[in-house]
């Protein structure tokens, strides 16, 4: 088990109609730019394609259309995560059924889990595929729930098939950690980047990055990528806080900024669903304003 | 003598005498330790040190100390953060006065100042004195109290002496969102991460790291710096694994555990003070199978020659 690597991973957004249904003619293009631009790999749905915002049903559908859409160019990787264990478990079964590559989880929502509960939630999750399972680590997200390596290693011990942990924690003391102590029992076992802060996650054994921005800006998304896996970090730098700059000015606002940054760079995804507002025309605005005002972005691709 | 701020950086711990009264003789052995294994500077006392446990007298007399142990082989900042605003200014014009070479603060403990605050604080500090002034950003410790980018840039712009900050939030994110903003104004701003987080640092533009361990195992920590500038990855990431186990060691109820590891190195600097523990036996020869499993004792000075 572990030798699948997801690389340079696109993560979509979930496009919807005026009428707030998920617009699969556009999905189709979507997922055809990101395959264009770099993509070894698409996760979806994840945070930033708004997977709590869909219905199960919806979220199948949308996987198997991604599956049917790619056709085995890039590996699919499904996100399965769900407040409740067997909605989740019930979920991962039918990702690996659909064809996915691999799967991944956050913890689950809103119970606070203490460690012992984390520890089930997963290991119910990962048993019930063979396909590659991910911890999905994202503590600012999730109320600060977190990953810990004690954690890690007891799930190594429970799961033939846990491949390693996709890290937005941004905490270099938990990366170096983790990485360092699950290698010994478990020498293939993977950190990913969960976010577009590579360059410090790579240095520490990271490889592969989960990109929200891949939509917004995959050229510069793909030249951070390609130094930091040639670990060239002169150049890498550059481009890391180029994408850092792209990622304060779409902090604030989360996926209705991502979707007006979309927009403005020419790919209209809609507006984001409820409960997310989506931006008002003078916030748009601004946004379109600070994201040109980013000289590296006028190397990024316009429109389809 | 102008600071160099590059490399690893020694912040000696506070020997103490078994009373817990300031043991002066054995602070200069180790500053003597420090300087000859290879520290580029020495800063004291950070927390490392136990500064908020020792009196305003006894920072002076140790400061006082360690500026004339060091006798300009290499700079020395003194760290001057005080519960009481008032006693940082004393302690920052008492270094500039004893012929520190720097001072280093951190964000004001206990209030949750605002960032106008913040910014003011460090204002003030820093036109107090001529010396340089040193940052020191540590929101895990300080309940999210930090400095970003915006801040950053008025206080380069506000202080020609503001050189550089101790940047100790281990974090991607806040580490870039402050270098990108300090290194454009200014490239010679010096950032300096905490305990020895060099190899995730050095690639942001980060300049080498103040250090924990580096009683214990300078070797270890000046390879892995030497490592990060040669660019020879694969053997950074060894040494910052093993550095990153000696941190778990020694971070809780730190420097109580650092303490018992220099026992068990032949370099004993007292107890620690409370309400910190001071490491049990127990303790010490827990940390001594740590540190022969991480191969510290056959690679490292023991003693303090």
């Amino acid at each position: 088990m572990g030798t699948f690597q997801p690389g340079f991973v696109h993560t979509p957004v979930t496009p919807f109609t005026r009428e707030a249904r998920v617009d699969f003619g556009i999905y189709g293009k979507l997922i055809e730019f990101h395959l264009k631009h770099g993509a070894e790999s698409l996760a979806l749905p994840m945070h930033a394609g708004e997977s709590v915002s869909l219905t199960d049903e919806e979220r199948r559908k949308l996987l198997e259309f991604a599956i049917g859409q790619v056709k085995g160019r890039v590996p699919v990787i499904a996100h399965v995560s769900d407040s409740g264990t067997a909605i989740a478990v019930a979920r991962a079964r039918h990702a690996e059924q659909a064809g996915a590559a691999a799967i991944v989880a956050t913890p689950p929502y809103y119970w606070t889990p203490p460690p012992a509960m984390l520890l089930e939630h997963f290991a119910m999750i990962g048993s019930a595929v063979r396909i590659p399972f991910f911890v999905y680590n994202a503590p600012d997200e999730m109320g600060g729930v977190k990953m810990t390596t004690d954690l890690a290693l007891k799930l190594i011990g429970r799961l033939d098939n846990f491949a390693g942990i996709v890290d937005a924690s941004l905490d270099w003391q938990f990366m170096i950690e983790v990485i360092s102590e699950a290698r010994k029992v478990r020498p293939d076992f993977q950190l990913v980047s969960g976010t577009e802060y590579l360059v410090s996650a790579r240095a520490v054994g990271a490889k592969g990055m989960f990109a929200p921005l891949a939509g917004i800006a995959p050229a510069l998304l793909k030249g951070l990528y390609d130094h930091c896996s040639k670990e060239q970090y002169k150049d890498a730098r550059k481009a890391q806080e180029d994408i850092a700059a792209v990622r304060q000015v779409l902090k604030k606002g989360g996926v209705a900024s991502l979707k007006a940054a979309l927009h403005a760079m020419g790919r209209d995804c809609g507006a984001p669903r409820y409960p997310l507002l989506a931006l008002g025309e003078a916030e748009r605005g601004r946004i379109a304003d600070a994201i040109e005002a980013i000289a590296a972005m006028g190397a990024e691709p316009r429109g389809w | 003598m102008p600071i160099k701020l590059r490399g690893v950086m020694q912040s000696p711990v506070t020997p103490l005498k078994d009373d817990f009264s300031p043991d002066l003789a054995t602070f200069e052995r180790l500053l003597d330790f420090h300087v000859r294994t290879s520290g580029t500077a020495i800063s004291w006392p950070h927390h490392k040190g136990e500064s908020l446990n020792l009196t305003i007298a006894e920072r002076k007399l140790f400061a006082e100390a360690a500026v004339k142990a060091v006798a300009g082989r290499v700079g020395v900042s003194i760290h001057v953060s005080a519960l009481s605003v008032e006693d940082s200014l004393d302690l920052a014009r008492h270094a500039q006065k004893i012929g520190a070479d720097a001072i280093i603060a951190i964000t004001p403990y206990f209030w949750n100042p605002t960032k106008e605050a913040i910014y003011d604080h460090f204002r003030r500090l820093g036109t107090s004195i001529d010396l340089p002034l040193i940052a020191y950003n540590s929101p895990s410790y300080l309940s999210g109290i930090e400095f970003d980018g915006e801040l950053i840039e008025r206080l380069i712009e506000r202080l020609p002496n503001f050189i550089g900050m101790k940047e100790a939030s281990f974090n991607s994110e806040k580490f870039i969102e402050i270098s990108r903003s300090a290194l454009a104004m200014k490239p010679d701003f010096a950032l300096v991460t905490g305990v020895e987080y060099l190899l995730p640092s050095i690639p942001l533009g980060g300049v080498g790291s103040y250090s924990s361990a580096g009683a214990i195992c300078p070797n270890l920590c000046n390879a892995a710096f030497e490592a990060c500038i040669a660019a020879d990855w694969d053997k950074a990431r060894e040494l910052q694994y093993k550095l990153s186990r000696l941190w778990l060691l020694f971070r809780d109820q730190y420097p109580s555990s650092l303490k018992g590891g220099m026992v068990m190195m032949g370099r004993p600097v007292g107890p620690t003070r409370p309400p910190l523990p001071t490491a049990t036996r127990e303790r010490q020869d827990y940390l001594r199978t740590q540190l022969e499993e991480l191969g510290v004792m056959d690679t490292e000075p023991h003693g303090w020659q």
